[in-house]
């Protein structure tokens, strides 16, 4: 499923091994590498749970904080595998979510269907008309009222992600292709980060909202340009901008 | 001209109303999704400032009036006497107000905080 190769078990240790040897420096990298050998496990296991009414890339960055937890926990002198090991504390991350996070408690069912059926909708309007669609075209497209899809719009907005309370770099396992994007992008995002006085809160944030950033108000690209290059939805665009947003306020008033 | 008046309690609990009341006038405009969304980060923006992150005791009176294809939204907020509210924008909301409206300002008039940002269907 990826281009990239796929480490034997032997290299998988090798890969542990130099991560925990490594200096401070080199770590990101390091673990950057073992989360891409498993996001494929992630995809499967998020995958068992995509019929509770959240998106799939959803889970997949929740899954991907379990991810995250096994492999600095993982203890190499166990003998057991990696993955082996990594799964149940994945699995644990994704029913953690439903229980305390998610919005399968919160948001009724109805509501969760229209917003998964709002993504679509918008995704594929989107596509056939080369613009953002009106309210009035998605209203139409899902034979629903203008009211409605309003509605399904806020209450995007309204249930909780974790990647922002994650522990720093979660989105590279996810989003190796925002890495091999950024290159000249980041003398402009070290500018932006100056230019603001946001500097600490800014490096804070993970690269993938760091990167929604600076293309919506460095760059200038709408929400459906950027949610088209992320290969993302728009809705969930959306979602990350308001609640970094939102986060990145809040830091600046307790200043 | 038409105008439509909202006052709210000055804590984010109720901007979920502010956004919906501006999404609907915004959707009788036809606006696109991409200037909704927008639009709804503006009234976030600067809304923000006066119901800061925890809200603050007292008001704001939210007014949304329709000019042929542009909507306009303006705030004044009515505080309790200890409430500290600024009214400079940040560099990084100008930043952001400069991307998502077409017109942003923030002052005192008359010792009343307001705002006023204005958004008109993309051409």
């Amino acid at each position: 499923m990826n281009e990239r190769a796929t480490l034997s078990k032997d290299e998988v240790r090798s890969l542990f091994t130099a991560y925990r040897a490594a200096p401070e420096s080199e770590q990101t990298q390091l673990r950057a590498r073992l989360v891409d050998q498993h996001i494929g496990l992630v995809e499967f296991l998020a995958r068992r749970f995509r019929n509770r009414g959240e998106p799939l890339e959803d889970l997949v960055q929740v899954g991907t904080i379990g991810l995250l937890k096994a492999i600095e926990r993982f203890d190499l002198d166990r003998e057991v595998e990696f993955s082996t090991y990594a799964t149940p504390t994945i699995v644990g991350e994704l029913k953690r979510h439903f229980r305390d996070k998610g919005w399968a408690v919160r948001v009724p069912r109805r509501l969760q269907e229209l917003h998964l059926e709002l993504t679509k909708v918008v995704g594929h309007l989107g596509q056939d008309l080369g613009r953002s669609p009106t309210v009035a075209e998605i209203a139409q497209t899902m034979g629903t009222t203008e009211e409605t899809v309003l509605e399904g719009l806020e209450i995007a907005q309204a249930y909780n992600f974790t990647s922002l309370d994650a522990p720093l770099d979660t989105d590279e396992g996810g989003t190796t292709s925002f890495a091999d994007q950024l290159g000249e992008d980041d003398e402009h995002l070290e500018n932006l980060e100056y230019r603001a006085s946001l500097a600490p809160e800014m490096a804070k944030l993970p690269e993938r909202e760091r990167r929604i950033l600076y293309l919506r108000f460095f760059k200038g690209l709408t929400q459906s340009e950027i949610a088209d290059k992320l290969d993302i939805s728009q809705m969930h665009v959306s979602r990350l901008l308001n609640r970094t947003l939102a986060n990145l306020r809040h830091a600046l008033e307790e200043e | 001209m038409e105008t439509i008046s909202l006052k709210i309690p000055a804590s984010p609990v109720y901007l979920q109303i502010v956004r919906l009341v501006a999404a609907g006038l915004a959707t009788r405009l036809k606006f696109t999704l991409d200037d909704i969304e927008d639009l709804k980060i503006a009234v976030d923006e600067m809304s923000a400032y006066f119901t800061g992150a925890n809200g603050r005791e007292g008001t704001i009176e939210i007014r949304f009036s329709v000019h042929g294809d542009s909507l306009e939204i303006s705030g004044a907020g009515h505080f309790a006497s200890g409430e500290k509210v600024r009214t400079d924008l940040t560099e990084f909301s100008r930043m952001i107000l400069e991307t998502v409206a077409d017109s942003a300002t923030l002052e005192q008039m008359d010792g009343t905080p307001t705002f006023s940002l204005v958004k008109s269907k993309a051409q």
